[in-house]
């Protein structure tokens, strides 16, 4: 259910990304300006260098459970106290360099050595695999916030569910029912005059509003309410007599609303 | 009345709308720790250094054979941080120095040099060396002052400033080629000296200046009865190199300074022997790598013989004999050095003594014992934390290190602060056993299956069960009680096998872990304790283990049985190894001996009179062994014989083939497939897992009809890879093949990939997961298997007769990360849907729904594929965090995932192992059997009361009403 609702609307976003993405796309791809070079002191394999950052924590608070791995664990690195990093001995080719932590959530960056050494960085695209989207090198990783690992539960109390419209609905009622008769005293004949003047000024009303349109108007400003409304709609039609307590309800409560 | 009928209906119709708007799908917050529990590992350990630089510091910092460096809590044995590196030589940590709160690492055999801040966790700075094999490595100090640190390699010595990793100077080590330089040293003096042997010829000794790496002093002594400088020789003292010769019976001392020419002093004038065909090793130390060794130093004589010895002017003098003793270790604090000796007390005990290293007098009141376990191995490894007491006096931790890789330390008088069992950081393979039932449960059980014997006494076995039952009540009920009244925290909820026993939905099992260093573990899989442990003694290292469940907890009075096969991988010698998986205990069953190489295992549904499953052993004359052999098993096993197929996989020649069993217990040969080993080559071969149910036989389409799975449970899975790896032209190859007919049901092959290859294998599916070499990414396959819209026969699968083929239906999806393992759910009835756990390189287990690896995803929506719950299809599975079943509970290098389906359908219990240990639950279909845990017993409890007074209120004013009019 849940899936094949959302899967659809994810496609369009990961559509329009693309699309976007390719707006973005500098013409100029081949690894040219802006390049540094990193020899090593020895041979072909080469160092790709970067550094990650978390905004508003301190390095010291998360550098030890952060691993910078490079096409998984092909080659490994470790981040030093300030934040930045170098991982060593790597040839030239295409990898995918990921910094990993249990608590922060890193982007992926593709970095491609040419065989001379020249680093470019750019955006991963499983998808479209030549796709250049610059990034800066040496390598700037900012952690774009904390993994969220959990799912809130829906927690409710007291107030939730009194707040909830059918409970409302019954009980606001049954204690008209039930305290009206008591306040109003309907032997008195001068009452039971206004009041029945009132039920013909009323009745038939042809502006007797929707159930949903109600619940949304009395709801409105409270949490959910288009909720709350497609739910009142569901109850509407499905339980007819239920839908005639409340007409009833209602009249009773513009009456005793006319009362006081 | 009517009005509050009316409010039940309505209460209730919110509660169940509630009900269905809160889907639940991973881990809520609040069930951290709940059901899930890690433990941490670091594997054994290589060099490990007690930090000193702050009085009363807690760490101990470990580099291990795992490749993993970390710092523990001494109080605890808990992890500080730990790093992972990259497994293979290329992680592999040749030396450890401290100095302050700085730990230099040589990694890589001398490729890196790292320094770390042992307090933050974090690196200092990174170097790279040149090349060049790792020799040796030191720290070198002037004048009371450490900065630099010098790497001997095989061609050069370099000196690199402590501070930044800088290097100061590299020099070539001259005559590289014909002298084998293998020890560096400093004392202190402003001079580094690089230690060499000519094999039999002669020692070369290169002095460098510190300041600027001159050649100060080049000096060649002749050693004929040397070969090795690290094995044998030490510097002790005032740069005195001293070395053992055993041949010779002798030591030798050359004056570093100036002596061209090698003291003898035979031991014998000392009055020493040498044990037998031991060879003698001595040991010094260097407290402070600013100052010369001390004069004292241990020399070890046989393996349970030393002595601490002292050179004084080139005299050896003897300050005390120790023998037996095991372990010997220097230990310094402040300006205090000590001698730690542990030696054998009895059988389980060792007691370890504080000796002067100046004097060799015993220290008063520093008697330790240490209990060994006695299935546990040996004392290896003395690892001593000296400190100084307020009276000035030396107090003293040790960190013993046995043979079966456990960590414990222990602090005076042998109180045992903490274990580690770092096998479990190397977990081969597992089994979940089924806890067996309390002795009540089984009294019970018991008189079901007893013969019956007369009305009287069965009524009357019936009566005392029942009054046991009763009496367990109470005294649970009792125990409840009396815990409430307890604090929580005081409440002690400890697991001992006493009182192990089964829950009402078979939660909690016994986990059997075995390891790679033949340790056998029993854990509970609810708290991860330790139950049993288990040394199995003489395990070749490599060694393949396989553990199989004989004899099920549901057999009582038999107890269960486990079989622990191991086979020498270069021989194919194996052993069997008989135990109880509840308490460890080795098993009176006396396992047939092996003579023969096995080539295959299996265990048969066949069970011999005891309820042992049978397992049959081929060996390499393709003959087939029973265990347990007994008479009834032999008879059953030639009425079947007919009936039993097994196949081999000889992956060197790239051949497969299949057998049948022949009544006399021989085999035929049926089938044979090659896969011609210059193409292709196997690289495994996946069944089904035998405890695995299918509850629906097909699928409901769209449509109504149904479309029939083809589950065949003799099918294997053969992935194979190209033997070229050329980008162009490797590929990966799935076959599909019969193992009973050998017919091959189904070949796909993926261009331009490579592996290595995950394979799930289970009902009509397969999922393999390979990289794609063009695109640069790992791709997911899914392969399903239909009968068709008709089930040829419905009754019972035969692999001899099937005529129709069955249809193939293939899908492949991008995956945005390697993946280290893969498993999928297990549960009890198979009617729960499937996931997969995926366990990845960051340490995160992804839990996938099978729903996203369906072949039937269609490109296009249609009303159909709607009405089926299809999802559209998307080229790139994704990996969200939501799913990770161990949030931020990491698993390193996870290297297996073992699924096992508990009592309650919708639960499957999960370990995953590697590194680490992470045992969880998962709930594929969410938890539909029982009550979530956070059911809200005090909502419905207290509408429920308030329904039932407000009918009592109303039902009260209802009659004064009534009352009131008939009296008007």
């Amino acid at each position: 259910m849940r899936f094949r609702e959302r899967t659809p609307l994810l496609w369009v976003f990961v559509q329009a990304a693309v699309v976007v993405a390719w707006c973005f796309t500098d013409i100029e791809t081949g690894p040219g300006a802006g390049v540094t070079l990193s020899y090593q002191p020895n041979g072909d394999r080469f160092k790709i260098e970067g550094r990650a950052i978390v905004p508003g924590v301190k390095t010291q608070d998360w550098v030890s459970t952060a691993r910078i791995l490079v096409e998984s664990e092909e080659y490994v690195g470790f981040v030093r106290t300030d934040g930045s990093f170098a991982v060593n001995d790597v040839p030239s080719g295409s990898y995918v360099v990921e910094v990993v932590t249990p608590n922060y959530r890193f982007e992926p960056v593709r970095v491609d050595i040419t065989s001379k050494g020249k680093m470019r960085a750019r955006l991963v695209n499983y998808i479209k695999t030549s796709e250049v989207i610059r990034q800066p090198y040496p390598l700037q990783i900012r952690a774009n916030g904390p993994h969220t690992y959990f799912m809130k539960r829906e927690t409710w109390g007291w107030t939730d569910f009194l707040m909830n419209p059918m409970v409302m609905m019954m009980v606001l009622p049954l204690l008209i029912i039930v305290l009206l008769p008591k306040v109003v005293n309907t032997n008195d004949p001068e009452m039971r005059k206004e009041m029945e003047q009132s039920m013909n000024m009323l009745n038939p009303n042809p502006e007797l509003p929707d159930v949903s349109e109600l619940m949304t108007k009395l709801f409105s400003g409270s949490k959910g309410s288009l909720r709350y409304a497609i739910e009142a709609r569901v109850f509407k039609c499905n339980f007819f007599p239920l839908g005639l307590l409340y007409r009833f309800h209602y009249q009773m409560f513009e009456k005793a609303q006319l009362a006081f | 009345e009517e009005q509050t009928a009316a409010m039940a209906k309505l209460l209730l119709l919110c509660l169940k709308f509630i009900v269905l708007c809160s889907t639940v799908e991973s881990v809520f917050e609040d069930q951290v720790g709940k059901f899930d529990w890690r433990q941490q590992y670091v594997g054994k350990v290589r060099f490990a250094h007690f930090d000193t630089h702050v009085q009363s510091s807690k760490k101990v910092l470990l580099a291990t054979e795992k490749n993993v460096f970390a710092s523990l809590n001494t109080r605890t044995g808990e992890l500080f941080w730990r790093h992972v590196d990259m497994t293979g030589p290329e992680g592999n940590i040749d030396a450890l120095l401290l100095h302050g709160q700085d730990a230099v690492v040589v990694v890589g055999n001398g490729r890196q040099l790292r320094s770390w801040d042992i307090n933050v966790g974090g690196l200092n700075w990174e170097m790279v060396l040149d090349s060049g094999s790792f020799q040796a490595s030191c720290l070198v100090g002037q004048q009371d002052v450490v900065k630099h640190v010098a790497v001997l390699k095989k061609t050069a010595l370099s000196l690199h400033y402590l501070s930044n990793g800088h290097q100061k100077w590299i020099e070539n080590l001259p005559e590289s080629e014909a002298v084998d330089y293998q020890a560096v040293y400093s004392g202190g003096n402003g001079e580094v000296y690089a230690l060499g042997v000519v094999p039999h010829s002669h020692i070369a000794i290169v002095a460098y200046s510190l300041e600027d790496g001159e050649i100060i002093k080049q000096t060649s002594v002749e050693a004929p009865w040397l070969s090795d400088i690290q094995g044998s020789c030490a510097v002790i003292g005032r740069g005195m190199l001293t070395c053992v010769d055993s041949p010779a019976v002798s030591l030798y001392t050359l004056d570093l300074h100036g002596q061209s020419e090698m003291t003898q002093i035979p031991l014998q004038s000392l009055g020493l022997e040498v044990a037998l065909g031991f060879q003698p090793v001595l040991v010094s130390t260097q407290p402070n790598p600013a100052r010369p060794p001390l004069s004292e130093f241990f020399l070890q004589l046989g393996p349970e013989h030393h002595l601490l010895l002292q050179l004084n002017n080139d005299q050896i003098v003897t300050l005390r004999d120790f023998k037996p003793a095991l372990l010997v270790s220097f230990a310094t604090s402040g300006e205090k050095t000590v001698a730690a000796v542990m030696s054998p007390k009895n059988k389980t005990a060792c007691s370890l003594n504080l000796f002067s290293a100046e004097t060799g007098r015993r220290l008063l009141d520093t008697t330790l014992i240490f209990n060994m376990d006695p299935f546990g191995g040996k004392p290896e490894t003395l690892y001593v934390q000296a400190f100084l007491k307020k009276d000035d006096s030396v107090g003293y931790r040790v960190m013993v290190q046995t043979e079966d890789h456990t960590l414990t330390f222990i602090q005076q008088p042998g109180r045992v602060m903490w274990t580690r069992e770092e096998a479990l950081s190397d977990v081969v393979t597992m089994e979940m056993v089924d806890l067996p039932l309390t002795g009540t449960q089984a009294e019970l059980e018991g008189e079901f299956g007893k013969k019956a014997d007369g009305l009287f006494s069965m009524l009357l076995k019936r009566l005392s069960s029942q009054l046991i039952l009763l009496q367990a009540w109470i005294a649970h009920l009792w125990k409840m009680f009396y815990d409430a009244r307890k604090p929580r925290s005081q409440v002690k909820n400890d697991v001992t096998i006493e009182n192990l026993s089964r829950d009402e939905f078979n939660l909690q099992k016994m986990m059997v872990m075995v390891t790679a260093s033949g340790k056998l573990f029993g854990i509970d899989s609810k708290t991860g304790s330790i139950l049993w442990k288990h040394y199995l003694e003489n395990i070749p290292s490599n060694a393949a283990f396989k553990l199989m469940v004989q004899r099920t907890t549901a057999h009582f009075p038999h107890p269960p049985q486990c079989t622990l096969l191991i086979k020498d991988k270069d021989t194919g010698l194996a052993s069997l190894h008989v135990f109880n998986p509840i308490f460890g205990k080795k098993s009176h069953v006396n396992p047939p001996a092996l003579p023969q190489p096995i080539l295959q295992s299996l265990m048969l549904p066949v069970m011999d009179q005891d309820y042992a499953k049978v397992l049959l052993l081929v060996d390499d004359q393709y003959k087939v062994s029973a265990f347990p052999s007994t008479k009834n098993v032999l008879q059953q096993l030639q009425e079947i014989a007919s009936s039993i197929f097994f196949y081999l996989v000889d992956s060197s020649q790239g051949r497969l083939s299949g057998y049948r069993l022949r009544t006399d217990l021989s085999t035929e040969l049926i089938w044979e497939i090659v896969l011609p080993t210059e193409v292709q080559k196997i690289l495994s071969v996946k069944g089904k897992r035998p405890n695995e149910h299918v509850h629906s036989q097909g699928r409901v389409m769209g449509d109504r009809s149904v479309l029939y799975k083809y589950l065949n449970p003799n099918l294997l899975a053969v992935v194979t890879e190209s033997t070229d790896l050329h980008q162009e032209r490797s590929f990966v190859g799935m076959l599909l093949i019969d193992g009973v007919t050998g017919r091959i049901i189904h070949e796909a092959v993926q261009r331009k990939t490579k592996g290595p290859v995950h394979v799930v294998h289970s009902e009509n599916w397969v999922v393999y997961e390979y990289w794609s070499t063009k695109s640069r990414r790992n791709e997911f396959s899914v392969i399903e298997l239909y009968e068709g819209m008709e089930l040829y026969n419905s009754t019972v699968f035969s692999s001899l007769d099937r005529p129709h083929a069955p249809q193939v239906l293939q899908q492949s999806y991008i995956f945005p990360s390697s993946i280290s393992t893969m498993e999928a759910t297990l549960t009890e009835k198979g009617i729960t849907s499937r996931h997969l756990l995926i366990g990845l390189p960051s340490g995160g287990i992804l839990s996938l729904p099978k729903m996203f690896l369906d072949p039937r995803r269609p490109e296009i929506v249609s009303e159909q594929s709607r009405e089926e719950n299809l999802i559209p299809y998307a080229p790139e599975l994704l990996i969200r965090t939501e799913w990770f079943i161990n949030y931020n509970q990491t698993v390193s290098r996870v290297r297996g995932i073992h699924t096992a389906p508990s009592g309650l359908e919708s639960t499957c219990l999960v370990v995953a192992y590697g590194l680490d240990i992470y045992q969880t639950r998962v709930y594929p279909s969410k938890q539909f059997d029982v009550l979530k845990d956070d059911y809200d017993y005090m909502l419905i409890s207290s509408v429920l009361f308030a329904l039932f007074f407000a009918t009592m209120i109303s039902k009260r004013l209802a009659e004064v009403k009534l009352l009131n009019r008939a009296w008007r």
